[in-house]
């Protein structure tokens, strides 16, 4: 006899006690339910985290960050001239490691549009790199420019949400080329960006047909609406939608220069330093590449350091890893659970089927048939239970997001589903070697004497 | 030729101190083509001496040829592929299986030796017809009278086409109509010349048979002509 035959035969035992087959299931279908739960959830979270992450710039982005000076340093520490372009100069003098470089000065600003509003925000001055190491990405118009830089020139680009807020009655309308004044100056819109959002708030929104980035914001405040004051739901990209870049030269011009102690653009203090890596395999080098033009720039003073997502990065992988083991242990419990009680009701059932049994033997069937014909039934339960068990994890994933709207809604992937249903066969198989073994070691004359 | 040669076979039940000699020394040759029927008191032996011819138990000692094959030191494979190809053994107590439709319970012994389905299909309902059970093939035993249950019972012994066909009081469950009918069948398959070995109480149905042993207390004790 055949596999096959074995798993008809499993089947139709089946078929015939659907309740019985049922209650035998239940515990594979909470234990599969749970460990794609779980699956679903911890993939939810990398999927966000990654997308946040990619979007800051990802393990690629390196910021160049103020450190303690050591002490045997301490007393020559003025010596430093400090974080300045000099640094971001010499960082993109020297590229072997390093393929972007990207300072950036920041202050509060006040912007209006002489055809719309009055706002308040963050300007940066920025280089053409920034586009790559923020990863940004142009809508309409274009970024800034290494000529805009070298003339200084008075353009903007801005993200959808400033972009919005200057112009609050026509959100569909192209602002390329229009005017703003940034405290009081005169700038030209040179370029908008694209409205970073969250992939599933992206598809969200498509779905509610939405277009405009002004609505498809609305949309998704909305949505969460109910939730906490003003129902602001945390957005890793509000930052970046807020943008307003012009380019560094304008910047030192028109906001730094006399202002404060004068110094010459090029000693002039920069708030934020990042590049990017070119290569993430020589990551270290990079970094130690950084490092050398760092310490030459700065008098081999160490009052630099380098924050890097690594240490993020590696953070996330270790909670979600604990996540995943406490997810796994409790569904590991609940399938031991299931594959103990499928074993328990196949011994019972052989019992009740001895006679059966006994006549397959007395027409010729071996052991190993009957050991199949077991075997494939308890298989067809893990299997059966697996696939309940998904539609079950999948309806407590949809149960949980109704109850607990999440910020990093469950992600099922392929891989979550065949191992949960993997699992659930292999507990179907497990469970049902001893039966089977019993089974095939009847004899056949008690057997069929059996009452 | 010898379809079935026993000789000096011993069954004995229980290693106490007290041990059931369930047979005691039995030489029996059964030629292709006889019809034998074996009768003796209760408790005579007859049902273990069939179990053995049947090749569902083994002799404690002695020799069994089976098709000219020895059993007595066969291992569980080769007997259960005797049972399967070489021999349809008829109960008493019919031994279908409540959950299977006849034409299912026909095909049984087929699944055993990997028979496609269509081929399945079809020798079975062959076989239902030797036994006037066409219109039947898709109730369930619970659904037919205890003259068609052993009818289909018949039917599955026949249904591989075996040397021998062993029934142990074929008709013991029967009422007189349905036992006569059943016996009616048995001559037929001894007519179409099969070897039958039937076990029996009633001394009319030991004398439809060509031959007639008859054991006490685990031995032959007459072998002959009816
Ligand atoms: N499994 C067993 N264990 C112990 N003793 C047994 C077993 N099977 C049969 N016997 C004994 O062997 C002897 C022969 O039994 P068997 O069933 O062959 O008799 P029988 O001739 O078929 O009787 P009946 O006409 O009542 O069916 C009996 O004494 C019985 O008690
Ligand atoms: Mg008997």
């Amino acid at each position: 006899m055949s596999w096959f035959a074995g798993l008809l035969i499993g089947l139709q035992e089946i078929r015939e006690h659907k309740f019985r087959s049922f209650l035998t299931m239940l515990g594979v279908i909470l234990g599969v339910a749970s460990l794609l739960a779980m699956f679903g959830l911890t993939a939810g979270i990398a999927s966000s985290w990654r997308t946040t992450m990619q979007q800051m710039g990802g393990l690629e982005r390196i910021g160049v960050i103020d450190a303690e000076v050591s002490l045997e340093l301490a007393d020559l520490a003025a010596l430093s001239p400090g974080r300045t372009l000099a640094d971001a100069e010499a960082l993109r003098a020297s590229s072997r490691f390093i393929s972007h470089v990207s300072p950036e000065m920041q202050t509060g600003a006040t912007l209006s549009a002489t055809d719309g509003a009055t706002i308040t925000g963050r300007i940066t001055g920025a280089w053409p790199d920034n586009l790559v190491v923020s990863q940004h990405e142009v809508q309409s118009g274009r970024f800034i420019t290494p000529l805009d830089v070298e003339r200084g020139s008075r353009v903007v680009v801005l993200g959808s949400t400033a972009a919005r807020d200057l112009w609050p009655s026509e959100p569909e309308a192209d602002r390329v080329g229009r005017t703003i004044t940034i405290n009081g100056r005169p700038f030209t819109v040179a370029g908008i960006l694209v409205h970073y959002q969250r992939e599933e708030d992206r598809q969200r929104n498509l779905r509610r047909g939405s277009t405009s980035p002004g609505s498809q914001r609305g949309g998704s405040v909305s949505l969460a609406g109910g939730r906490g004051m003003g129902g602001a739901r945390r957005d890793p990209f509000q930052w970046k939608n807020n943008s307003i870049i012009v380019p560094l030269t304008t910047f030192y011009h028109e906001f730094r220069s006399g202002t404060e102690d004068a110094a010459p653009l090029a000693m002039a203090k920069i708030d934020q330093l990042n590049f990017r890596v070119r290569d993430l395999s020589h990551f270290r080098e990079a970094l130690d590449e950084a490092s050398s033009v760092l310490r030459q720039a700065h008098r081999g003073i160490d009052d630099y350091g380098f924050d890097t997502r690594e240490d993020w990065f590696d953070r996330m992988e270790t909670s979600l890893r604990a996540t995943q083991l406490s997810g796994g242990l409790i569904a590991g419990v609940s399938l031991l659970v299931g594959g103990i009680g499928i074993a328990n009701i196949m011994l019972a059932s052989i019992a009740q089927r001895v006679r059966e049994l006994g006549v397959r033997l007395a027409v010729g069937a071996r052991r190993r048939d009957i050991f199949l014909q077991i075997l494939a039934e308890s298989t067809v339960i893990g299997v059966l239970g697996g696939f309940l068990g998904l539609g079950a994890g999948v309806l407590l994933l949809k149960l949980l997001g109704a109850i607990a709207p999440m910020d990093n809604p469950p992600v099922v992937e392929l891989s979550a589903i065949l191992i949960s249903v993997g699992f659930a066969t292999v507990v179907g198989v497990l469970s049902g070697l001893y039966p089977a073994w019993r089974a095939s070691n009847l004899d056949p004359i008690s057997a069929l004497r059996y009452e | 030729m010898a379809v079935v040669e026993l000789s000096g076979v011993h069954k004995i039940y229980g290693t106490g101190p007290d041990p059931v000699a369930a047979l005691d020394g039995v030489d029996l040759r059964i030629d292709a083509g006889e019809y034998v029927a074996i009768t003796g008191t209760s408790g005579s032996g007859k049902s273990t001496l069939m179990h053995i011819v049947g090749c569902l138990d083994t002799p404690t000692s002695g020799s069994v040829m089976i098709a000219g094959e020895d059993i007595s030191s066969a291992r569980t494979d080769r007997l259960a592929r005797l049972r399967n190809r070489s021999i349809g053994f008829v109960f008493q107590s019919f031994n279908l299986l409540p959950r299977l439709d006849v034409q299912k319970n026909i095909e049984l012994p087929l699944v055993y030796s990997g028979v496609t389905a269509r081929d399945r299909r079809n020798r079975a309902r062959e076989a239902a017809e030797k036994v006037n059970l066409t219109t039947r093939l898709t109730h369930r035993p619970s659904e037919l009278s205890g003259g068609q249950c052993q009818r289909v019972a018949i039917a599955r012994a026949l249904v591989n086409d075996p040397a021998l066909i062993l029934a142990d009081e074929p008709t013991g469950n029967l009422d007189s109509t349905n036992g006569a009918e059943v016996l009616r069948l048995f001559d037929e398959l001894h007519a179409s010349g099969r070897t039958i070995v039937l076990v029996t109480h009633d001394p009319a149905v030991a004398a439809r048979a060509g031959r007639r042993v008859e054991l006490r207390d685990g031995r032959v004790i007459r072998d002959g002509r009816t």
